[in-house]
């Protein structure tokens, strides 16, 4: 065998290859479900209570019938009255919504009809016409008020929390006696709103001989939308198909099925099979699809003089909204992240995740981790200046390690977290600035946070597929369930298959996100998809790539394992010798002789154990990322206003798949941090949404944006796919609280109650002055 | 009635009842579903495009008043086969991520870049100010103008 020279090739794990679908999405090419469009296709649009609470008496429709153009009404009566949820496995009894409700409003938006015409104007007169007698109902809005005895009862329950959520360990009351400093503080963290760029929006078929359903959506979860799809329309999983298209942006909103999927598939089915679309307008996607959970956070923590954490309680409320959705795993994670973070023996915190006659909060980027995140490293930094410690140090003193337990049963592994902390520190210069930059009213905070990949949440396993095809002129098919909603995951996992399979990265082709094509995948969320859906796009490649060297040593009677795939070339283990080029390796497989088709397959379900929700018990991630953050800011005291100079992030992800999409990642969440801290704050009066637009509820703009700085600690993971770990939330976690640090280190103010206005550092101010 | 525009260099002549918007005539009218819309009341920049050198939302723009304009879309930035420079940087800057804003977000700085071919760090703020990117990919974005400003300076016409 004639030995070749390796031909140049660029091996493209870590390296920063352009995005798979870059060139569509930069011509305006790529396909979004807002721009899937059909002949005769019908405009859906949903009927939407105006009342926060009230009693459904009657709907007639008659009038709405007759009206010229009008395809299709449904109401609960069409319906079979299945309700559904998103923590069923876990929490079944809070599975309390219905796609249409039959007797019930229970916020400002609550579904109650749906109108398929043939086009808008008509649809939107339609829903004018359709008599609904309500019977009001007093209502409650505030969480404090919610569940006190008394107050309105928003379901068939026995009150108003929906679920109390107890985490408990070791003896916290006894051990805080011992404490030299105890502390205690109440946080106030704000509603925010996803706001994907691009709303939700579905186009729903039901060939109703053929029994098929499809629907084309901007699910960030295509699997589970079928499966609540399924269940409330009452058909086989396999008859219904969701078809993912390219997703503007989802942010957790897009993880669940909403009513208007369920509504534009029953919409078709009465209107005869017609393609109904339903876009949410930008006022309904702020006022009826998921928001993040307001939450009131109490902590209290006990420490030794030295700064060593003794024990920790609190308590946490958070604003539910009229349904449960994602909220019960959400209320777990804004309280158990804490254990990934700190070391801490002695634990007990109570969350209550209650009903209001607010709209429904679910999952949103952070998963309760922002609202934890503010309050928990806020929390930190007083404790430290109360003990004249530097925070820092405060933190070194109280991080988890790498390979240990935490005290619920987490198995931190790779932990780049003091690595993070101290490349974070040395990048922003903290010794020479923290403390000593007052009199400019300059200062600097930190804030550091850990974050799973991947949580059991939605059923007993959290498997992905992958199927990878190797066509006979060398092409490759990376077939993922994975839900690329602008993360880029498309592009890393096709990356992580090139890679495993020794071939250049232009060979892939990925197709994702579709129920009837690619295998199962759980979606977007926990930012589990590199690490999960990247160990099965792994395998599948190694699986692809066994069964043509196992051609190639048949041929020539060579041992399988002794031959690999590198840059393009069957190359023998041992020393890297060529056999043969991967083309002509491939002409061998689709040969007279063998005729064999190549098709691996990968699956991969994490190690992991669920969480005992009754103790907060469990292993629930394959692995953890970690990450710290500072803020340098600068503040004017005659107008209140806060600049924040300039951002530095380290963030542990293992490895880094594609750096540029790490980078973009880990801006965009700093951006939503600064958001969420200045200005992002969804605002109610009685259950309506104050400002349910884009010019009332400001989201980050291009003006303002300080210098970031993302530095990437690559602890190489064993778990993650050639070491990597997910990412894609973190960093939004300790934002706030890093400028709530920052903002107390230049003027002495502390402000518990995000957003971080002016008026309220004005007011601390006065006061502060006030008791001098 | 009816209005002649020119849109990516080709003569149109638009049907209208009057109340279209140059947002709704794009994409319903003609299928040009490049151009997207994220609010259609004027608050996020998705819907912009060209009109005489200048961007404009087309969400609040009446195509009954463009008689004789000549419009640009995403969709017409390309050279044949050849992106755009300002295409071709967010592409390589990696400034793309869901990418529901960029047609807008490009147009807007593509107009800029032909007004100002030497943009500020401010001026470039300044001009996609309208122009929300949720994912908040800002750093890369403007990371994109930058290098496509160099290129454009080096003569290459488009």
């Amino acid at each position: 065998m004639k030995t070749q020279v390796l031909k140049e090739y660029v091996d493209p794990v870590g390296k920063s290859v352009p995005r798979i679908d870059g060139r569509g999405i930069v011509t305006g090419q790529t396909k979004y479900a807002f721009d899937v469009s059909f002949p005769n296709m019908l405009v859906g649009k949903m009927l939407r209570s105006p009342h926060a609470h009230a009693k459904i008496l009657s709907i007639d429709t008659s009038k709405a019938q007759s009206l010229p153009g009008v395809k299709a009404i449904i109401t609960a009566r069409d319906t079979h009255l299945i309700k559904f949820g998103s923590n069923e496995y876990f929490f079944p009894h809070t599975v309390d919504q219905m796609a249409l409700e039959a007797d019930k409003a229970r916020y400002i938006g609550d579904e109650i009809a749906a109108v398929a015409a043939v086009d808008e104007e008509t649809a939107y007169e339609a829903l004018k016409l359709i008599d609904v007698k309500y019977e009001v109902l007093p209502a409650v809005f505030d969480i404090e008020e919610a569940i006190k005895p008394g107050a309105p009862m928003i379901h068939d329950s026995l009150n108003n929390m929906a679920v109390i959520l107890p985490v408990n360990f070791g003896n916290p009351e006894r051990v805080m006696k011992e404490a030299d400093y105890v502390r205690e503080d109440k946080f106030w963290c704000p509603v925010a709103h996803p706001a994907p760029l691009e709303p939700h929006v579905c186009v729903g078929q039901w060939e109703t001989f053929a029994d098929k359903i499809t629907l084309w959506s901007s699910s960030q979860a295509p699997f589970k939308c079928r499966e609540a799809l399924a269940k409330t329309l009452k058909m086989d999983l396999n008859n219904v198909r969701v078809i993912k298209m390219a997703v503007g942006g989802g942010f957790g909103g897009k993880l669940e099925m909403l009513p208007m999927d369920f509504a534009a598939c029953l919409l078709s089915k009465k209107a005869g099979s017609l393609p109904v679309k339903i876009c949410c307008t930008r006022e309904e996607e702020f006022i009826s699809t998921r928001r993040k959970h307001g939450m009131i956070y109490k902590v209290k923590t006990g420490v030794k003089k030295d700064g060593t954490i003794l024990a920790m309680t609190g308590e946490v409320l958070a604003d539910g909204g009229a349904y449960c959705s994602y909220g019960p795993t959400v209320l777990a994670a804004a309280m158990m992240r804490i254990f990934m973070v700190y070391k801490i023996q002695h634990f007990r915190m109570t969350g209550y995740r209650v009903y209001t006659n607010n709209p429904i909060s679910g999952a949103m980027r952070g998963f309760g981790g922002v609202q934890s995140g503010f309050a928990i490293e806020s929390h930190m930094d007083m404790i430290a200046n109360h003990l004249g410690m530097d925070p820092v140090e405060f933190r070194l003193k109280n991080i988890t390690t790498p390979n240990m337990v935490t005290i619920n049963k987490m198995v931190l592994t790779t932990n780049g977290l003091r690595e993070c902390i101290e490349k974070a520190c040395s990048a922003a210069g903290w010794k020479e600035k923290h403390g000593k930059q007052k009199n400019v009213c300059r200062g600097i905070g930190i804030g550091i946070a850990a974050d799973v990949m991947g949580s059991k949440m939605y059923k007993s396993h959290e498997s992905a597929g992958a199927i990878v095809k190797v066509e006979e002129d060398g092409s490759v098919y990376l077939f993922t369930g994975a839900a690329d909603t602008g993360q880029g995951s498309n592009t890393a996992l096709s990356q992580i298959t090139a890679h495993e399979l020794g071939v250049s990265y232009s060979r892939i082709k990925c197709k994702a996100g579709d129920t009837e094509i690619t295998p199962f995948d759980t979606g977007s969320f926990a930012s589990r998809v590199t690490f999960i859906s990247g160990n099965a796009a792994m395998l599948g490649a190694r699986d692809a790539k066994g069964q043509i060297l196992e051609i190639v040593a048949k041929e020539h009677h060579l041992n399988v394992d002794d031959l690999d795939v590198k840059a393009e070339q069957v190359i023998f283990k041992k020393d890297g010798k060529v056999l043969m080029s991967f083309d002509k390796a491939l002409e061998l497989c689709y040969s007279f002789n063998y005729g064999k088709q190549i098709i691996g397959r990968g699956s991969y379900n994490p190690k992991t154990t669920p969480i005992d929700f009754r103790t907060g018990e469990g292993n629930v991630s394959g692995s953890y990322g970690f990450e710290a953050q500072i803020a340098e800011v600068e503040v004017d005291k005659e107008t209140g206003q806060v600049k924040v100079l300039e951002l530095w992030d380290a963030h542990d992800i293992g490895k880094a798949i594609n750096p540029q999409s790490v980078e973009a990642q880990i801006e965009g969440s700093l951006a939503m941090g600064l958001g969420y801290t200045f200005y992002e704050d969804l605002k109610f009066k009685n259950g309506l949404v104050l400002n349910a637009n884009f010019a009332g509820y400001r989201v980050p703009r291009s003006i303002g944006m300080p210098r970031m700085n993302t530095i990437l600690v690559e602890t190489n993971d064993p778990e993650g796919p050639f070491g990597a770990k997910g990412m894609g939330e973190a960093s939004l976690l300790p934002t706030s609280a890093a400028i709530a640090n920052a903002l107390e280190d230049a003027i002495g103010v502390r402000i518990k109650e995000l957003p971080l206005t002016a008026d309220k550092i004005i007011k601390a101010l006065k006061e502060k002055e006030a008791h001098l | 009635m009816q209005v002649q525009v020119t849109i990516n260099g080709k003569p149109h002549t638009l049907p209208l009842n009057g109340h279209e918007t140059l947002l709704e005539v794009l994409r319903d009218t003609l299928s040009m579903t490049g151009t997207k819309t994220a609010c259609q009341e004027s608050e996020c920049g998705t819907c912009t495009v060209i009109i005489n050198g200048k961007a404009v939302l087309s969400c609040i723009t009446l195509a009954a008043n463009l008689d004789g304009v000549q419009i640009r879309t995403i969709e017409g930035l390309a050279d044949g086969d050849v992106l755009h420079p300002v295409q071709k940087a967010f592409v390589e800057q990696g400034s793309v991520q869901c990418g529901f804003c960029i047609p807008g977000m490009i147009m807007a700085s593509t107009a800029l870049l032909e007004k100002n071919p030497h943009p500020t760090q401010k001026e470039i703020e300044y001009a996609l100010d309208g122009n929300i990117c949720r994912c908040g990919g800002y750093p890369k974005i403007f990371e994109a103008i930058r290098c496509a400003a160099k290129e454009m300076a080096q003569g290459k016409k488009f």
